[in-house]
């Protein structure tokens, strides 16, 4: 398993590389720059800017640069749109913010999506069932932008019980409605697939030996049932989970949390060709460490897996 | 110094003098218990450093942080700052400023000529690389371009303090409204020893030393900042907001629901919405007029060959409807514009241009008839070319209902198109459109601002018109002291050869939480300062 380990983790260095040339460079396709501005520059002036952020060099100079800064000190350069900070500095703002409410909301989507796919599944065709699949389809056709915005409307307008955005420093008041926003359908996508599976391993021999030898019904599902039964979930959760912590979009601009997600986007409209790049290469290394604790948490869970690593 | 300049030093001084500004606050008002402001702001800013920030919600948070030279009232006057007059030499191109004496930084440290010659030196020098380095260029002091360029060192720049309270600038030509100048950011004093000391970490909390009514007290990047009094500042006791907190709402209409919960004072109206939130808060919903124009413009350099006539371009111009745009499909309290130059702009007042005195329905027969001469449109020539504009809702509404109008007046076929905003910059920049959408807000609040665009150098004439009479006039108007006669004849050549057509001058939208009093509401470049608002008891 150590040797699979350091396999994988040396893979991520060619890869990163290559994303990072690729993305240095098709980035740069997009018309207009960082400095392209309703003013255009006096030539001297723009020479200067250029000059200061190193843009003058030829692409491939600015490149080598780039990955050596990482490389030696990782140092993913100045912000162009930030002027005080570095992307070091804007990473280390918002990354813990986006971190803090993706954990949450993880956190919200198993809590709530796997004990209600299992009790769906015990309940089989029962009442219990049918509201549980009701719910789980309701909130599922809800994307974030439609629900964040009734939230808000009930829970700020109307009734005043939590602020309708910011982060203050991460406050549960502030941490809540980001994070219930963000999880509520893939809440319900884990809860079908748990649903589904547990049915699935109930009804699987091993399951009618354990019964039949006679033991608790407790004891069957939470020892001998629920582990495979979540196999499918953990798949399912991996790549949201990091989807998740990365940011959304539209949850950091709605609710005004300060992630990463935004810087993302302003990154893109002002050309600031570093945030881009150094958002790039921190999405890619999680991506990487992620998939890779995953994959080892399915082998911990899976003696199939285990064995074919 | 001359009789002359002495009068008018003291004319200034003593104008200056009367008008010192703070928060008003009428007998009996009860004031809130709380005097905090929250207002919100799109985006994260470029920066606080007063020789870095380019943006307008920057420059709006360093006005609360630093003082320069000269603030603006509520009207728009330049009103002393740190400095309590200055005199000019008869040429037009030494003026002296004399610095008040009790001004201090947060530090406790006196503000010192000094502390200005160490800014402007700075906003110029290529090593700091500022993008309002062209500001500076444009205040035209002696040697700036030449520093800029790399040619000369900074040290050459020409600002000069012979005394601590006093502080020389040299002119490389005169400039009438230079004084006017002096009240922009970028003009700010800088504590050279907090710069030397933290490098560009200046800016942050703990580190910056101000020298405005208030200190940056707290800063979180992309979410809020806040600016509590500064104790030091000379006119502290006539301050009454304590603080002021700015939280970045990336949407608008949330920043709107966010304003309805009372979360933030102040927000923008989003675009269209103006009329029914005047009905439900008419107290507190604002339309105020603003230093922007919104143009469309031809490309006359590589554009169809049709926009070559002047009778193409004056027919299109006057089959525009633009009380139906303004009233019918921005609803903003925007003013219809036949001008480039927004009738709010100080010391202009909007000339007689012809096409503005026809009713509609003239102006549409003349624009059939002018086209028809031209052999263009129903019975000649079809005309037809593409709009460009950055994208946005509000402007879409404007470049249908433009389209729709030609179309049925005139029978052009108009295809719209388009792009993201540095797309759209760069394409613009490039002559790489047929018509495009244009847009400027005054950097000062002058005519030329606006009209220089048009000149045969500016940087911002994408449309690439040229005509040597314009440029001559504009050039005039630098050193003259009667401007408006200058200025009319420029609009009325712009009227008659219609390079650009103009469409509306903007206004503010917002929402202002009515106990907040002292807003400047005249002021048409919107440049308020907390020093000057006040919370009242609800």
């Amino acid at each position: 398993m150590l040797n699979y380990t350091l396999r994988r983790l040396l893979a991520v260095v060619p890869t990163l590389l290559l994303l990072i040339v690729v993305s240095f460079y098709l980035m740069r396709l997009a018309p207009g720059g960082p400095f392209t501005s309703e003013r255009p520059l006096p030539p001297a002036v723009m020479q200067n800017v250029l000059e200061r952020y190193g843009m003058d060099e030829p692409l491939h100079v600015q490149l080598w640069t780039y990955i050596k800064n990482i490389v030696c000190c990782f140092d993913f350069g100045p912000s162009f749109s930030q002027k005080d900070r570095s992307v070091n500095d804007v990473i280390a703002q918002g990354f813990p913010v986006t971190l803090t409410y993706g954990f949450w909301s993880a956190v919200f989507v198993l809590v709530c999506g796997v004990p209600l796919g299992i009790i769906a599944a015990l309940r089989h065709n029962s009442f219990w069932d049918y509201t549980m699949t009701g719910l789980a389809i309701f909130s599922q056709i809800f994307p974030n932008f439609v629900l964040a915005p009734i939230m808000v409307l009930l829970f700020t307008l109307s009734w005043g019980l939590l602020p309708g955005g910011g982060w203050n420093g991460g406050q549960w008041q502030y941490v809540i409605m980001p994070a219930v926003a963000l999880g509520t359908s893939y809440m319900a996508g884990v809860a079908r697939l748990t649903r589904g599976s547990m049915l699935e391993v109930l009804n699987a021999p091993y399951i009618r030996t354990a019964r039949a030898k006679g033991l608790p019904e407790r004891t069957i599902i939470l020892r001998h049932a629920l582990k495979p039964a979540l196999l499918p979930t953990l798949t399912y959760m991996g790549p949201v989970f990091v989807y998740m912590i990365t940011g959304s979009v539209f949850i950091d601009i709605f609710f005004s949390t300060g992630g990463i997600g935004q810087d993302f986007i302003d990154g893109a409209y002002a050309r600031d060709y570093s945030i881009l790049l150094g958002l790039a290469v921190l999405y890619a290394m999680l991506t990487f460490v992620l998939t890779l604790l995953l994959d080892l948490l399915y082998a911990w869970i899976d003696p199939k897996v285990r064995s074919q690593l | 110094m001359n009789r002359r300049s002495m009068l008018l030093a003291t004319l200034l001084s003593s104008t200056l003098m009367v008008q010192a500004f703070a928060a008003d606050v009428p007998e009996g008002t009860t004031l809130a218990e709380e005097q905090t402001f929250t207002y919100r702001v799109l985006d994260e800013f470029s920066s606080f450093d007063p020789q870095v920030v380019e943006d307008v919600n920057g420059s709006e948070v360093v006005r609360d942080l630093f003082e320069g030279l000269y603030n603006q009232d509520a009207a728009g006057n330049i009103i002393p700052g740190v400095a309590l007059s200055h005199s000019v030499s008869e040429d037009n191109t030494v003026y002296t400023f004399r610095l008040r004496e009790d001004a201090k930084w947060s530090d406790g440290r006196p503000v010192t000529a000094g502390d200005f010659v160490y800014a402007w030196q700075r906003a110029v020098d290529p090593e700091l690389a500022s993008p309002y380095a062209w500001y500076m260029e444009l205040m035209s002091i002696e040697n700036g371009a030449e520093i800029i360029a790399g040619d000369l060192p900074n040290t050459d720049l020409g600002v000069f303090a012979p005394d601590d309270y006093t502080l020389r600038v040299e002119l490389s030509q005169p400039l009438p409204y230079f004084d006017k100048m002096v009240s922009h950011a970028t003009t700010f004093p800088a504590p050279r020893w907090a710069i030397e000391e933290h490098g560009s970490a200046w800016t942050r909390p703990g580190n910056m030393v101000s020298n405005g009514a208030y200190v940056l007290t707290e800063h979180v990047p992309k979410e809020r900042s806040v600016r509590e009094r500064n104790a030091m500042y000379w006119d502290d006791e006539n301050t009454v907001l304590d603080r002021v907190v700015t939280l970045v709402i990336g949407d608008d209409a949330q920043a709107l629901t966010r304003w309805r919960a009372g979360e933030v004072d102040k927000t923008e109206i989003p675009a269209g919405q103006y009329p029914t939130l005047k009905e439900e808060f008419p107290d507190e919903a604002y339309a105020l007029p603003r230093l922007c124009n919104y143009y469309f413009t031809f490309n006359l350099d590589s554009g169809p060959e049709a926009f070559q006539d002047v009778r193409v371009r004056q027919a299109l111009s006057y089959a525009l409807d633009r009380d139906v745009i303004v009233n019918a499909v921005l609803q903003g309290g925007q003013f219809p514009a036949y001008t480039f130059t927004p009738g709010a702009t100080a010391g202009f007042e909007i000339p007689r241009v012809d096409y503005a005195g026809m009713t509609q329905a003239e102006r549409d027969a003349k624009a059939r008839e002018l086209l028809a001469e031209a052999g263009y449109g129903e019975g000649g020539e079809p005309l037809s070319f593409t709009y460009l504009y950055n994208t946005s809702e509000a402007h879409q509404q404007v470049a249908i209902v433009a389209s729709q109008m030609w179309k049925q007046k005139l029978g052009v076929a108009v295809t719209l198109e388009n792009q993201e905003w540095k797309v759209f910059l760069e394409n613009r920049g490039a002559q790489n459109f047929e018509m495009a959408r244009g847009a400027w807000c005054g950097d000062y609040n002058e005519a030329s601002t606006f009209l220089d665009l048009l000149t045969t150098p500016s940087g911002y004439n994408d449309g690439q018109y040229s005509n040597a009479r314009v440029d001559a006039l504009m050039a005039a108007a630098k050193s003259s002291q009667d401007t408006m006669p200058l200025y009319t004849e420029v609009e009325q050549i712009l009227a008659d050869e219609m390079p650009v057509i103009p469409v509306y001058h903007y206004s503010t939208n917002m929402m202002l939480n009515a106990a907040i009093q002292g807003w400047p509401v005249d002021n048409v470049e919107q440049t308020w300062y907390s020093k000057d608002l006040f919370k009242v008891a609800e």
